[in-house]
């Protein structure tokens, strides 16, 4: 009879070879689209049908940048002019669902994801593909764009018609217009069959299906250095949506300026670094981000619940990572001597 | 035990480490990477340290590779936030200049991630 252990060490090697099967089978493609990079994974298609998932996505998503660009010339930018005049705007049912969709993130964060407060985020200079660093707006422009309030409370939807009571409101659709898009693009990716996909727009992803025999796997860059700070596996269907001030930002005089502007001081949110949200909804998932960005690590626990979200990851100025339950649950931290907190949801 | 039986015995020794390292380690540095010129891709070694000079939409992106990373050093854009990206490594990292329409990422044998959320 053999040794005991001449047995296990061959069971052993068999093991780890029996592990090692040929990696699955990805497509993937990357597109500059919706001002940003899009990189699309596709998994178990042969390669037409991964490249006509592509075309598929890109065309969806260039008919969303077309309509909802904030400052290219096109059909947002004809409306934020006619709301300035108050006029009556004709609307068509998908452009309909689109804003009645905003409107009611909107309200269920408590305004603070605002996409009425276009010119706020102009005199910033962040309707801009590339912007200078240059000087911020004065505080007197901003007090003063500030003080008219604008919100999609101000907004009256009909099925055909859209009107403001409030000549201050002009869209800017940066913290859901991506994500609405996203959620588009997977809608017609699974019209065609296609089950297994990751669609990543600048960072912000949905992702479908698996890779195979095991889910999809992502990474959560840390908001601050190189790598990633946490690693997610996605179920079923599910969206990853992170919003972080080293995202779009400028410089001057010493201090950095992001983009998320918090609507109630009219200047950069500074509570929070970054604030990841998983949802199965992109657009939900995109706005909340902001939002819970803007609310900041007191405030957040509050807007997450009226907006429908029990799985977020928000990290403060100094490296603390705040989660709800349901997040702590799934995320694998990926730094070392982190500082966690665990909100109690129900509290 | 016979000799060919303390062959298979060596040879098994010998080959689970290599087979631990190579299949159940990740994140490994990057051993290639693409840069993407709007819609044009062109893969590049890490292997030997270079400069690159690259047209894009807006001007020229200078991009280095060193010491197996890879780097925006140079680009027309206002912003610089490709630049403020940094050395790229591992395996699924990447940067771009939206402006110049100019992106960069590291390929691997083994990523650990399908995709990076940011």
């Amino acid at each position: 009879m053999k040794p005991l252990w001449l047995s296990l060490l061959l069971i052993a090697t068999l093991g780890i070879t029996a592990c090692s099967e040929a990696p699955p089978q990805v497509h993937k493609a990357k597109l500059f689209t919706l001002g940003t990079l899009v990189d699309v994974s596709v998994h178990h298609l042969d390669k037409a049908s991964a490249q006509q998932a592509v075309k598929i996505i890109e065309d969806e998503l260039a008919i969303i940048n077309r309509q909802w660009h904030a400052w290219q010339d096109g059909p947002l930018m004809q409306i934020n002019q006619q709301l300035a005049q108050g006029k009556t705007i004709t609307i068509d049912s998908s452009s309909h669902h689109f804003l009645q969709q905003a409107q009611r993130l909107a309200a269920n964060s408590d305004q603070l994801f605002n996409p009425t407060i276009g010119s706020l985020v102009e005199q910033w200079g962040f309707h801009s593909d590339d912007r200078p660093d240059a000087a911020p707006p004065t505080k007197k422009r901003i007090n003063a764009a500030r003080k008219q309030m604008p919100s999609m409370a101000n907004i009256t939807l009909t099925a055909t018609t859209l009107t403001s009571n409030n000549p201050a409101v002009q869209f800017d659709f940066g913290a859901f217009g991506k994500g609405y898009a996203i959620d588009r693009a997977v809608e017609q990716l699974k019209q065609a069959g296609i089950k297994d996909a990751i669609v990543n727009a600048g960072g912000d992803l949905r992702a479908i299906g698996s890779k195979g025999d095991r889910p999809w796997r992502i990474g959560v860059r840390h908001p601050s250095e190189a790598g990633v700070i946490a690693s997610i596996e996605t179920d079923g269907d599910e969206s990853v949506f992170t919003s972080g001030n080293y995202e779009r930002f400028f410089d001057f005089d010493g201090r950095r300026y992001h983009h998320i502007i918090d609507p109630r001081s009219g200047y950069p949110a500074n509570d929070a670094i970054s604030v990841t949200v998983i949802h199965n909804n992109a657009a939900t998932a995109d706005a909340a981000a902001t939002a819970l960005f803007i609310a900041g690590t007191t405030q957040w626990p509050q807007i997450a619940k009226q907006m429908g979200i029990d799985e977020v990851m928000l990290i403060d100025n100094d490296l603390t990572i705040y989660m709800s339950a349901k997040m702590a649950q799934r995320i694998q931290i990926e730094i070392d001597d982190a500082q966690i907190k665990i909100i109690d949801d129900e509290r | 035990m016979t000799r060919a039986d303390y062959y298979i015995v060596l040879f098994a020794a010998l080959l689970l480490p290599y087979l631990y390292i190579s299949q159940w380690t990740g994140d490994k540095a990057g051993i290639s990477a693409t840069i993407m010129n709007g819609n044009e891709t062109t893969e590049v070694s890490l292997a030997h340290d270079h400069t690159l000079e690259i047209d894009g939409a807006l001007g020229t992106s200078t991009i280095k590779i060193e010491n197996g990373k890879i780097r925006f050093t140079a680009s027309p854009c206002l912003g610089k936030q490709c630049i403020h990206s940094g050395w790229l490594e591992h395996a699924g990292e990447f940067a771009a200049c939206l402006p110049n329409r100019i992106s960069v990422a590291v390929l691997g044998e083994a990523p650990r991630f399908d995709s990076i959320n940011f």
